[in-house]
């Protein structure tokens, strides 16, 4: 769902590198306006071992999509429509 | 005459000399052949090579050949040889900074309210795998908080004696207990404080959560140490309790949801719970060894490289030939992948192996002590351990 905060096989921490690996897969990095490639962004974290690799590389970040099912933000909208 | 005859005196003079420094080297090595490996049990045992051979343990040979030799010492990743140990003590080492070196992790998580979308006990642990770091003399002051083992685990019970452990300890405390707390909500940003109108920002079609709401990622640097009591002077300052990386992403949250909680951190050890590994890996290789027994010469030079991780094999011109000739130029790098064996032009003009007491360590720290230190503290356990078991003996001993 969300990153998983450690590797599962070795236990270095992954969470804090996700953000910036979807940052370097998505935005341009060089001259030519291209992102950067899957293994290179890799490589450039310091991910070397590939147990950490596929913790970042197959991440599904599903909480994305959970996200927008918020009852918080309906008690909001009710509470605004009482005053 | 039969093996067992008693030997004659030139026979026990030869069996007596003095070994070369070549045959020494050859009984370090472990052999990889095509499609098996060979010798590779120790061979320090009193007795292995035969009668007549002084090969017992002697500490002041050990001195002269242990040997520790760094080739990187990073604070999060260390590499380094350690040469002229058995392989029974090199594994303890590592597996003492997996499982024994004590660390500080979080352990209870008291949630307070918790409306994200993150479930109560996946969020508590989370929270338990974000490494701490704080000021060594204070974390090496902290002792251990001994939990009554749950009731329903037998185990733990028969083994737990509340008499053996310090009345200190059975409580939390200041000397034994860190607390961490987390209080973040979201909400929209508006005009007044953030100078972006949420809202407006969503009508028009952003995207970005960021932009949109306040608080919408929980990072590890929000978690606030609460010093107690004595922690006070002990983690002042630059000594404060605090994450190894504060980009630690612990939950996404959305307007009106709200993560409150307060942790409490003790120290334990890596066997009871991952966690408290103080190491991502500790993990040790032994030293390749590449013999090149006849020369190999031209464009079986380069072909012979290319068997070989880029590094290991380098050419060098042959004054007796003329040619191109391969020499060995950091083994360290080989993969030992045995490519080179399987052609048959190199099959007879290359030995492969490793050295049985070379070991090349590489310990990475997840942050709380740095990595070579984690090693002298993995030696210092070891030594513990063993004056342990010498007392017992005594014990033993006294006792019949």
């Amino acid at each position: 769902m969300i990153i998983p905060i450690r590797c599962f096989s070795c236990g270095k921490v992954i969470a804090d590198l996700y953000e910036q690996y979807v940052e370097l897969i998505s935005t341009p990095q060089n001259a030519a306006g291209e992102p950067m490639s899957d293994g290179q962004a890799m490589d450039t974290l310091g991910l070397n071992r590939y147990c950490c690799r596929r913790m970042v590389l197959t991440h599904v970040d599903l909480i994305e999509k959970l996200l927008r099912y918020n009852p918080a933000e309906r008690d909001i909208i009710k509470l605004n429509n009482q005053r | 005459m039969p093996s067992w005859a008693p030997l004659s005196k030139e026979e026990l003079a030869k069996a007596r000399a003095p070994l070369s420094e070549e045959q020494l080297q050859q009984r370090r090595m472990v052999r990889i052949n095509a499609e098996t490996v060979t010798d590779t049990s120790a061979t320090d045992i009193p007795g292995h090579w035969g009668p007549g051979q002084d090969d017992s343990w002697n500490l002041e040979r050990f001195r002269k050949s242990l040997q520790i030799t760094f080739h990187q010492n990073k604070p999060l990743d260390a590499t380094f040889s350690l040469i002229g140990v058995d392989a029974s003590i090199a594994n303890a080492f590592r597996r003492i900074l997996i499982a024994e070196v004590p660390t500080l992790s979080i352990e209870e998580v008291f949630m307070l309210d918790n409306t994200s979308i993150i479930q109560d006990e996946v969020l508590a642990h989370r929270m338990g795998l974000i490494p701490l770091i704080g000021g060594h003399e204070g974390l090496r002051w902290l002792r251990r908080f001994e939990k009554a083992p749950p009731k329903d685990d037998f185990a733990a019970q028969a083994k737990y004696d509340p008499d053996d452990v310090e009345d200190n300890a059975k409580t939390p405390n200041d000397h034994n207990t860190i607390v961490l707390e987390l209080d973040v909500t979201c909400r929209w940003a508006n005009e007044k404080e953030d100078g972006r109108d949420g809202r407006k920002l969503a009508k028009e079609g952003s995207t970005d959560p960021t932009e949109k709401y306040i608080n919408s990622n929980v990072y590890a640097k929000q978690l606030v140490f609460k010093p107690q009591g004595e922690q006070v002077s002990m983690f002042a300052g630059e000594n404060a309790i605090r994450t190894a990386n504060p980009d630690i992403l612990i939950a996404k949250l959305r307007p009106g949801q709200r993560i409150k909680l307060s942790c409490h951190c003790i120290k334990g050890i890596g066997a009871d719970h991952a966690k408290f590994s103080p190491v991502a890996t500790a993990s040790y290789r032994l030293l390749p060894h590449i013999d090149i027994t006849q020369p190999i010469l031209g464009a079986d030079a380069k072909k012979f490289a290319k068997c070989f991780p880029k590094g290991v094999i380098g050419l060098e011109h042959d004054a007796e030939s003329g040619q191109e000739k391969a020499v060995v130029i950091d083994p360290m790098k080989d993969t030992v992948s045995r490519e080179c064996l399987r052609h048959d032009e190199f099959k007879d003009k290359v030995k492969l192996g490793r050295i049985r007491d070379h070991f090349i360590f590489s310990v990475e720290s997840t942050g709380q002590f740095n990595s070579d230190e984690l090693f002298l503290d993995s030696i210092r356990l070891l030594k513990a351990k063993a004056e342990k078991f010498k007392r017992h003996l005594t014990e033993l001993e006294e006792g019949r």
